[in-house]
């Protein structure tokens, strides 16, 4: 995909939606530092992120800015050099703690402090592993739902019980769409070299009925090497269908069609 | 690590986030205070919208700002302003913590008597006014969308639901759900632009 088709999905990113190809896509070019996704993305983290400010306003606790420093000054005391143990060896009078219970309190102060290192590295390395597992899970799925669809494709265009159509475009400069008509198994539209879409805006499959109004069959959207390859049920008897067409659709499909037909086979 | 022996702030001037984290670099936990003082409320507000439990809250909001203490370094203010780092980081713990409570199957609402009064601290007036008017440019964006729509974003945002996820919970069709919240966040990107212009 190029960067204008990666444009519109850089908010979906940042807000950690995208999914599937057009994430692993996205993710590519942020990987070879594209010059453009790169500052977009950034922009849209920052987009993203005032949807902070949607939360209804609530006051922390008071107590909560005190014990935010008391960990900060403890953090810091953990950490701090041992130069002064010399002290702890000089005699006291009345010490009123013990050297052993000083020990105790630092030995449990380090502790403390370490688990709580190793719990928040693991905290993050848990996060960042659930975030990988979650998009190798989604590029896997992606992958999987292609290879089906393309097998079920090629399972309809070649039975011989399939009717094959040619969708001719309205605009001769778009490609041609096939379509493979089977009783049984629905009907597979595959297409080449179709050109990029805008986001908001989607194609839709109407059967023509000979009488009626048409009916929805699928709407689809060509993939970033502009190809369709798809099958959808036939749900109304093949020898109703006077014709197949397609129409342009806003985004999620349209009950009835909404624009002039696109592409179009005579059927009986 | 000893804290820093630190100077005032010049009187009447607000130090800016960067000088702020320059100085925490330091080891100047002053100027965490600043920053907790300027960012502890908004951050606090969207933690404990998505965790809903105040307890919870606020140990996730003392993480995010000892976080912030001990990884100053990983921050770099040329990356770009330090709010929607610390509203990212924030919104991730919180949804970690969401899922880590999702898997154990074990909700807990804490009582309404958790959530304590207590003053408001005011110390960077010009960021909270800027702050205050796009939070009322998001809210009001939020408001003019359609319920669906508005209740779509919320689930991504607040809840960390993916596009699949949104769709399985609402049970509206994927494409739906897409165009939704396609929809909602150019509004919003197209809303905050014109603010800031």
């Amino acid at each position: 995909m190029t960067c204008e088709q990666l444009n519109p999905l850089y908010e979906e990113y940042a807000l950690g939606v995208l999914e599937g190809a057009e994430r692993a896509e996205l993710e590519a070019h942020l990987a070879r530092a594209c010059d453009k996704c790169v500052p977009g993305v950034a922009h849209a983290r920052w987009v993203v992120s005032q949807l902070a400010l949607a939360a209804p306003e609530a006051q922390p606790p008071g107590a909560l800015r005190g014990k935010l420093m008391d960990a900060v000054k403890s953090s810091a005391e953990n950490a701090r050099p041992v130069a002064s143990f010399e002290k702890l060896k000089s005699p006291r009078t009345s010490p009123l703690f013990p050297v052993w219970a000083w020990a105790a309190a630092a030995a449990l102060a380090l502790i403390t402090g370490y688990a709580m290192h190793r719990m928040n590295n693991q905290y993050d390395q848990m996060a960042e592993l659930r975030k990988e597992m979650k998009l190798a899970i989604a590029q896997n799925q992606a992958l999987q739902n292609q290879i089906e669809m393309e097998r079920m494709v090629n399972s309809v265009m070649m039975s011989p019980d399939s009717k094959p159509l040619k969708l001719m475009p309205v605009d001769k400069n778009m490609p041609m769409v096939h379509a493979y008509l089977h009783p049984h198994m629905g009907v597979a539209i595959t297409a080449d070299q179709m050109p990029s879409m805008r986001s908001a805006r989607t194609l839709q499959l109407w059967f023509v009925p000979k009488s009626g109004k048409p009916m929805s069959v699928a709407i689809f959207r060509p993939d970033p090497m502009g190809q369709i390859a798809l099958v959808a049920p036939v749900n109304m008897p093949q020898n109703e269908i006077a014709a197949l067409a397609v129409t342009e659709e806003p985004a999620g499909g349209s009950p009835q069609p909404t624009s002039a037909i696109a592409w179009m086979a005579q059927v009986n | 690590m000893l804290l820093a022996v630190v100077q005032p702030w010049p009187e009447g001037k607000q130090p800016t986030d960067a000088a702020l984290m320059e100085r925490i670099l330091q080891r100047d936990s002053g100027a965490l205070e600043a920053l907790y003082d300027r960012y502890g409320r908004p951050v606090y507000s969207l933690v404990l919208r998505i965790a809903q439990q105040p307890a919870s809250a606020e140990e996730i909001v003392q993480d995010v700002f000892l976080q912030l203490w001990r990884s100053a370094d990983r921050f770099q203010i040329s990356r770009g302003p330090l709010e929607p780092w610390l509203f990212t980081m924030a919104r991730n713990r919180a949804l970690d913590f969401l899922r880590l409570k999702r898997e154990k199957q074990r909700r807990r609402e804490d009582s309404d008597s958790d959530i304590l009064p207590s003053a408001v601290v005011n110390p960077d007036p010009e960021g909270d006014i800027d702050r205050s008017r796009r939070a009322e440019q998001v809210r009001a964006l939020m408001t003019s969308l359609p319920e669906a729509q508005r209740r779509a974003i919320e689930l991504a945002f607040f809840e960390g639901m993916s596009h699949s996820e949104i769709a399985e919970t609402t049970g509206e069709a994927l494409g739906t759900v897409k165009s939704w919240i396609r929809g909602g966040l150019l509004r919003l990107k197209q809303s905050l632009g014109e603010a800031s212009s």
